[in-house]
């Protein structure tokens, strides 16, 4: 594993230099933390367009673009995700390392500062946002927003979490609604920045083979002047479920849609996190689950079927996609794979290789450049990043007995089932 | 066996080509700091070969065949491959293009073992009445799955709108129909012809040595008799056979492929496709003119993209994306490009446009992943890497002009998939 060099700049800044030679490229993101919240989250999500979208000294697309294809076609980019019921607004460039430029430029220096002005030194007029600009990046966070619906497998998962978590931060969506972005003006963006810089927890993280001394330096100018008042960031953990809702809605599609939440009692800060991604493998995750291996190739159900664990949230949902004639045959085969976990019916060798897979994941990890920075950026709410080999070693302590003990909090809260509408 | 090195001083960069004793071709690409290791062994296999020749005659397989093959592949005598990686913690796949097959895995340790394991399994086929049925279900719904998937309908509608006869316009997975007929002697037709390793080539990059991978090749290849099989493509005309085609499905934006279609009748060289690359992204990057119009006049967003698509057989340029009114996109496309052929390039933009290709291509060498695919891809079609990113720096703005030239836009067609 690579060493993460942190730094911190400012009340609740901190500069992570991941230095690495063997990319080809290098890469700096900052990460604002903020909460999720249905007043602010589309405010937010525009926000991190518009401002990657131009800035004071290219005051427009055309002349940002022109200005990073001219740096080896630097990509700056940016978005929103939800960790937990925190909102993180990720602003990134990267772009080629010095020493594979062409005629012996350098262009690490200018993509540095490239991110910081448009971080710090907006497009303003009138101080507030351009509304032009404003109004072009409106219309495609709709059209992402509406799109949505297009994929099927990522609207039946988005609807599933709707339904499952309407009463909580996480039923929200990370880029808010269609609604509420409509309601967003160059004013409650203006606020929305102020607030960012003030009020947010960044993560600066810098990977790369040069030292990253000067994006360090000019990162910490600018946060030194700014009045900090970082937020608090909590995540509402729903231990268990109070009753199983089922939901039923067709549409026009081919194949039928089966989805199920479940609350595991469990989440990233407590004892057992480790046992439940691990029996989250055993499960459903990869080609030697038991939903592949049963739900798939013994039954001949579906293409696909696998669970995903959230720990920041606490839940583990299930996706597959099956004809409508099997879709409770299918809820009835994942409630029967997990009963075998929850009564011990799995072997050591079971657990050995989940472990196995675990581990030679993390440091597949370390040989991509986005690797090197999502292995922290999935540690943001931890109160301490760790190593590859100091998590690898919390995975490898896990016993049976864990695995089974936490299977057995799991309580199914919602099934989502999105059908065809043949045979209707 | 002869063992050829290859090496760039610009991308600090060095592979090994060997022709091992078996007939089986091998790339080995060492990247020093690396941890992991992938590796992949493919076969110009693909969903366009449906028709091939053999030394006993002419052959015509069911639509699909290449797909199915490769997931009755994973299944031996004594069980699936899948449960043999989670041995050594590999993560392993395969999948099935238009033009090949591929088997791969990516590991951090055990790499001689799961390199065995990946052998074994593609010399080692098992197809029986029972196991070729029991994935009639299984592909059955990958085949339902990719139905509702707005952008693979949108894209093989396209195809089917600008290729008469050629293959590419069917589905990779072929149809419940036509996977139907599939036999385990049709597949044993097209695994002796195809999987013979005169026909393959395997390519591991990462953190690996030459000398560890040819033990493993030593110890489980057997020299193999050279089989020699011909593709066959149906005679394809140069003109689209419809130039607009759409489907009502259920989506909130509607989406659009829109296409070139070119000469299909050889690929590209190293050279050409430089030149091309550095021509798109001038003249449709999120820098051009022309993306600029699309997104001052609200007809695209961010989604907006272009790609060179071309095989055995097919070659053309793609545009894809989400609008409210794909015909005006399509119209502006075909206007600036006309107003390039006939006005020409600017230099200055041109040389930007060759800096961001090169950087561009240049990031691609940082995953093993993608550099062991990228060595599969140049293999089989007949094109060296390096040359590749050489030509990029030294792309030509009057080579550019003269492919340029060779693209007539009215030869185009767009595919629409929208709700009602």
């Amino acid at each position: 594993m690579s060493t993460n060099i942190r730094t911190r700049l400012a009340d609740n800044v901190y500069f992570n230099e991941i230095n690495v030679d063997r990319f080809k490229t290098m890469r700096l993101t900052a990460i604002a933390l903020l909460p999720l919240e249905k007043e602010s989250a589309s405010d937010f999500a525009l926000l991190t367009q518009v401002l990657t979208r131009s800035c004071e000294e290219f005051p427009d697309f055309t002349a940002l673009s022109k200005k990073l294809s001219s740096l080896y076609g630097a990509s700056l980019s940016a978005g929103v995700r939800k960790i937990g019921e925190t909102l993180a607004l990720t602003f990134s460039i990267a772009g080629i390392d010095d020493r594979y430029a062409l005629d012996g430029d350098v262009v690490s220096k200018e993509l540095s500062e490239l991110l910081l002005k448009v971080l710090f030194e907006p497009n303003f007029k009138n101080n507030v946002f351009d509304k032009n600009e404003v109004e072009q990046e409106r219309r495609q966070l709709i059209d992402l927003a509406d799109s949505e619906f297009n994929d099927k497998r990522i609207y039946a998962n988005a609807r599933l979490i709707e339904l499952m978590c309407k009463d909580e931060a996480f039923g929200i969506k990370r880029y808010g609604s269609r609604e509420d972005i409509l309601k967003c003006t160059p004013e409650s963006l203006k606020k929305a920045w102020d607030r960012m810089l003030k009020g947010a927890s960044f993560e600066v993280f810098y990977v790369g083979g040069a030292p990253a001394e000067s994006a360090k330096k000019i990162f910490k100018e600018k946060f030194v002047s700014i009045e900090r008042k970082p937020e608090e960031l909590h995540t509402e953990i729903v231990r268990k479920a109070k009753e199983v809702s089922k939901v039923f809605e067709t549409m026009d599609i081919a194949q039928a849609k089966m989805l199920m939440g479940f609350r595991t009692n469990c989440s990233k800060d407590d004892e057992d996190v480790f046992a439940m991604r691990l029996m989250n493998v055993i499960l459903g995750s990869g080609t030697r689950s038991k939903f592949f291996l049963n739900i798939r190739e013994k039954l001949s159900l579906c293409y696909y079927c696998f669970s995903r664990y959230n720990r920041f949230k606490g839940i583990l949902t299930v996706e597959s996609g099956v004809e409508n004639a099997n879709t409770q045959r299918t809820v009835d085969a994942v409630i029967n794979e997990l009963e075998q976990i929850k009564n011990g019916n799995f072997t050591d060798e079971d657990l050995r290789l989940a472990k196995l897979s675990v581990a030679s994941d993390f440091v597949s990890i370390c040989d991509t450049v986005t690797g090197n920075e999502e292995w922290f950026v999935s540690q943001l709410t931890e109160p301490e990043f760790l190593t590859v080999e100091e998590i690898t070693a919390k995975f490898n302590s896990v016993t049976r007995e864990q695995v089974v003990e936490v299977a057995n909090k799991l309580t199914l809260d919602t099934i989502y089932i999105l059908s065809s509408k043949e045979g209707e | 066996m002869q063992i050829k090195e290859f090496k760039s001083e610009r991308l600090r960069e060095k592979y090994y080509e060997i022709e091992h004793s078996s007939g089986l071709r091998i790339f080995v690409l060492p990247k020093e700091g690396y941890r992991s290791t992938y590796a992949i062994i493919g076969t110009p296999f693909g969903s366009i070969n449906t028709q091939f020749e053999l030394k006993e005659g002419k052959v015509t397989v069911p639509d699909g065949i290449a797909h199915y093959l490769e997931h009755k592949l994973f299944e031996s005598e004594d069980g699936d491959a899948f449960s043999k990686y989670a041995e050594t913690g590999a993560n392993a796949n395969a999948y099935t293009s238009f033009d090949k097959t591929c088997y791969l895995f990516n590991c951090t340790e055990q790499f001689s073992k799961s390199l065995s394991i990946l052998l074994e399994l593609v010399t080692s086929p098992y197809f029986t009445k029972e196991t070729v049925a029991k994935e009639q279900g299984i592909i059955g719904q990958e085949i339902k799955m990719y139905e509702d998937s707005p952008e693979w309908r949108v894209l093989f509608n396209l195809l089917g709108a600008m290729y008469h006869n050629h293959p590419v316009r069917v589905d990779i997975a072929g149809s419940i129909e036509s996977i139907a007929e599939i036999t385990p002697e049709s597949l044993y037709t097209c695994y002796n012809s195809y999987y013979n390793l005169h026909n393959m080539a395997l390519s591991v990059v990462g953190n690996v040595d030459i000398d560890e991978v040819l033990e493993i090749c030593d110890k489980y290849l057997k020299e193999q008799e050279n089989a020699e099989v011909i593709s066959l493509f149906p005679d394809e005309p140069y003109e689209i056979k419809e130039s607009y085609v759409e489907q009502i499905f259920p989506v909130a934006v509607p989406i659009f492929n829109f296409g070139f279609k070119l000469k299909g009748d050889r690929l590209h060289t190293e050279e050409e496709l430089a030149n091309l690359d550095v021509l798109l992204f001038m003249l449709a990057s999120s820098t051009s003119p022309m993306y600029r119009e699309l997104m001052d006049k609200e007809l695209i967003n961010s989604t907006f993209s272009y790609e060179m698509f071309e095989g055995g057989g097919y070659s053309a340029i793609l545009f894809s994306g989400e609008s409210r009114d794909p015909q005006k996109v399509s119209e502006i496309i075909k206007a600036y490009f006309d107003k390039a052929k006939a006005e020409g390039l600017l230099e200055t933009d041109f040389i930007d446009a060759k800096k961001a290709t090169y950087g561009d291509a240049l990031s691609s060498l940082n995953s093993v992943d993608t550099v062991a695919n990228m060595l599969e891809d140049f293999y089989f079609s007949k094109r060296k890497i390096f040359d590749y990113y050489d030509a990029i720096g030294n792309a030509d703005i009057s080579k550019a002009q003269t492919l340029l030239a060779e693209i007539d836009t009215e030869n185009s067609a767009l595919s629409v998939v929208k709700g009602e």
